[in-house]
């Protein structure tokens, strides 16, 4: 049951590529996105740069699911993050037409994560990566 | 090294001071120091205390150090967010805050003798809690998880999570061993 919840964010993801706003995506390539996005370590007790993932954006209305924008250290948008709560999945919580910027996809990953502020249970990460594995890589630090 | 990326809490007996923000030349009295480690895999996925269940006689200071992620160190009492009462009655409860840094710090000085049960705020339902046992195991924290169901005065009480309960190490085994590790990726 697990798999299909997955399976059904996963389209529920590629439904929200559908709904991007140019304009939106074009704003959001460079850091900081601008409109409702505020950054996350102004809203919770979290790093400016988290290890791995970049600075994160989001719009607070989108809790806990986001999309979170995250950016490298030269500020340029290296992912887009939904972070969904192992609780909704079992629940097989629907999640639609979430937005993501409208940028070349490199590949997904989808990560477990114990939780954190702002996000306080265990939860999936699922990363919307806009650059290569070795360029994501680079963010560790 | 920001205001509350030291912050510093000690309990002497009833009197508790608090400090926020390092201190040059400050002293603490001289007592034993254990430090506990907050402890986290690069991806956040497993997050731990080590260790993760400790003995200590009384007038020891417990010191909390942030090695990898975001932690709390919070006391459960239920002046910290309706949490049931797992810490001797006459402690005062403690709660860090958040430590946001690697090397961020918070300590108490456990005066009281008994079973001090505590949580990780952000990662309790992912089971980070720890046990210390000050000199005997005494007071609520050897009680059973449920001990206040209906007791009067406790309504409002959260139970602790399934996954915190299975990671607490037994009293015996804390006293036993002394110093209980888990098998975190790092061990």
């Amino acid at each position: 049951m697990k798999r299909f919840a997955v399976t059904a964010l996963a389209g529920a993801l590629s439904a929200g590529m559908l709904f991007a706003s140019p304009n939106a995506a074009a704003a959001q390539s460079k850091a900081p996105p601008g409109g409702a996005y505020q950054q996350v370590s102004k809203l919770v007790p979290l790093p400016d740069f988290l290890p791995g993932l970049g600075t994160l954006y989001v719009d607070p209305a989108t809790l806990p699911a986001g999309p979170f924008l995250a950016y490298d250290h030269q500020g340029k948008l290296v992912s887009s993050i939904y972070m969904i709560p192992l609780s909704d999945l079992n629940s097989h919580k629907a999640f639609d037409n979430l937005k993501i910027a409208k940028e070349k996809v490199d590949h997904v990953d989808m990560v477990f994560n114990a939780g954190h502020p702002g996000v306080a249970v265990p939860h999936y990460h699922i990363i919307v990566w806009y650059v290569s594995p070795t360029e994501a890589a680079k963010l560790a630090k | 090294m920001t205001v509350h990326s030291r912050r510093e809490f000690l309990k002497v007996g009833g009197l508790t001071l608090v400090g926020l923000g390092f201190v040059p030349g400050r002293r603490w009295p001289a007592a034993a120091v254990e430090v506990i480690e907050m402890r986290s895999d690069a991806a956040g996925s497993r997050v731990w205390f080590d260790p993760i269940g400790l003995r200590v006689e009384p007038g020891t200071i417990v010191r909390w150090v942030v090695r990898e992620n975001v932690h709390t160190t919070t006391a459960y009492h239920p002046r910290n967010d309706h949490h049931p009462l797992r810490i001797p009655e006459q402690a005062m409860p403690w709660d860090s805050g958040y430590l946001v840094n690697p090397g961020d710090h918070f300590q108490v000085m456990l005066t009281e003798p008994g079973v001090y049960d505590y949580y990780c705020k952000p990662h309790e339902a992912a089971g980070m809690v720890g046990r210390i046992i000050v000199g005997k195991p005494l007071g609520p924290g050897a009680q059973p998880f449920d001990y206040w169901t209906g007791r009067a005065g406790t309504e409002g009480w959260h139970r602790v999570p399934q996954v915190a309960r299975k990671a607490f190490p037994s009293i015996a085994r804390i006293l036993t061993e002394g110093r209980v590790h888990v098998a975190g990726p790092a061990n």
